[in-house]
């Protein structure tokens, strides 16, 4: 599995400063989770990350604000931390999910029209993430849409076809509001992505514009 | 050292009032460790050594409050983020890679993870709960990504051979989380002329970084 569609140089930087919300950083780091390529770029701009901090003057604390801190760790349990798995919960196809959704709650895949099911992705400390699976099936054509902010989308499993290309799992789509697209899953299989907004959409707007599909299917 | 040690209890001594007690100083009097002297501070913390630790928070917690209110928050907010950040430095040292990351690198990514969405002026600050996204992602099984202390030398000349209008439009992505239109707005240009300087500015440090090799 080689990604051929990667995720911008900004978009790689904005996840690793920072400035990319919550949601679609995890779609990001799914993708650089398979692959090594993407990987590096954001090990690097991770370090310039580090670089920055390094340079900053410092800003005194409180006098008090170690003994505070040691208190804390006296007081509380040490636990240890680990990774935690996802569980039995497996992508459709029986593989394991991304690992950067390893501490995301997936949801019931719901009905949302012929061929297409969807799942919302519950982020922990982040309400707003917009993040969702979804699940076309075989040769399901969807009506043109836009955006109407950035979208990023990863192919886990299957493929699908638009205007611009092929896209086969690994690889990540982001599509800003001025991109108008017909994807149409490839007739060999299902199709499951994962995918996110930019910012704060209101979910309703989202359902609506997938009920809007919906419609014109 | 910035520590002192009183009563059998470790003390943070605000770096200001340090004695260098030999240690190499910068020019303004304060403590400067190579990511060598940091990397094995952060393996005696990760075998619960507290003078380490207290090191390590002498050192990183007022950069850590600096960078918090670069971006934004005050400074009540910023130095509670920052004891959260060193919190979750103790309870991660096991965590810690140094084949993934360099401590700083590390450390930058605790507090990135821990304000990424997050409003500025949220007067209570509630995520007390350790963030599992802190811990770093490392590759899969068994690739190499042998990170040097070189590595961090070479990322600051890259970044010191940026011009300063595009050294500016790195450290916004870093620091301030500003969209293209509000640079736009600070540096009062069109939102195109933006986002192609933008682009020319990360490509130009990509290609920096790259050639590094």
């Amino acid at each position: 599995m080689t990604a051929v569609h990667h995720p911008s140089d900004e978009t790689l930087l904005r996840c690793a400063a920072g400035s990319l919300s919550a949601g679609p950083a995890i779609v990001v780091r799914a993708h650089t989770d398979t692959c090594q390529q993407c990987r590096r770029t954001m090990a690097r701009f991770e370090a310039v990350g580090g670089a920055l901090l390094k340079e900053i003057e410092p800003t005194p604390l409180n006098d008090a604000a170690f003994d505070d801190v040691l208190l804390k760790i006296d007081a509380s349990v040490v636990r240890p931390m680990t990774t935690k798995p996802l569980g039995d919960v497996s992508m459709p196809n029986g593989n394991p999910y991304p690992r950067s959704l390893a501490h995301a709650r997936i949801g019931k895949f719901r009905w949302l029209g012929p061929g297409f099911r969807r799942s919302n992705v519950a982020v922990a400390g982040h309400p707003r993430a917009n993040l969702m699976l979804m699940h076309i099936g075989a040769a399901r054509k969807m009506p043109d849409h836009g955006h109407t902010g950035v979208e990023y989308t990863l192919v886990l499993s299957g493929s699908f076809s638009d205007q611009s290309g092929r896209y086969v799992a690994g690889d990540f789509i982001e599509l800003d509001s001025s991109v108008e697209h017909q994807p149409i899953v490839d007739p060999d299989g299902a199709c499951l992505c994962l995918a996110a907004l930019e910012g704060d959409m209101r979910l309703k707007g989202v359902i609506g514009r997938f009920m809007q599909w919906f419609m014109r299917a | 050292m910035n520590v002192a040690i009183s009563a059998g209890r470790y003390r943070y001594v605000p770096a200001t009032a340090a004695s260098t007690s030999g240690r190499r100083a910068s020019a303004r009097g304060l403590m400067a460790y190579s990511e060598e002297e940091l990397r094995s501070k952060m393996s005696a913390v990760a075998t619960g050594d507290r003078q380490s630790f207290a090191e390590l928070f002498a050192y990183f917690a007022p950069k850590v409050k600096s960078l918090l209110m670069r971006k934004g928050y005050d400074a009540a907010l910023a130095e509670e983020i920052a004891q959260e950040v060193m919190l979750a430095v103790w309870r991660k040292a096991g965590l810690y890679d140094a084949a993934r990351a360099n401590p700083t690198t590390w450390i930058f990514s605790i507090v990135r993870n821990r304000t990424i969405d997050r409003f500025r002026n949220e007067r209570r600050h509630t995520l007390i709960a350790p963030d599992p996204s802190d811990e770093v992602e490392g590759p899969p099984d068994g690739e190499a990504v042998l990170v040097t202390s070189d590595e961090e030398r070479e990322v600051r000349a890259a970044l010191s051979r940026l011009s300063e209008e595009q050294a500016l439009i790195i450290r916004s992505f870093y620091f301030d989380d500003k969209s293209h239109s509000q640079i736009a707005t600070d540096l009062s240009l069109p939102l195109g002329t933006v986002k192609s300087r933008v682009r020319l500015a990360i490509a130009h440090l990509r290609k920096l970084l790259d050639d590094r090799e």
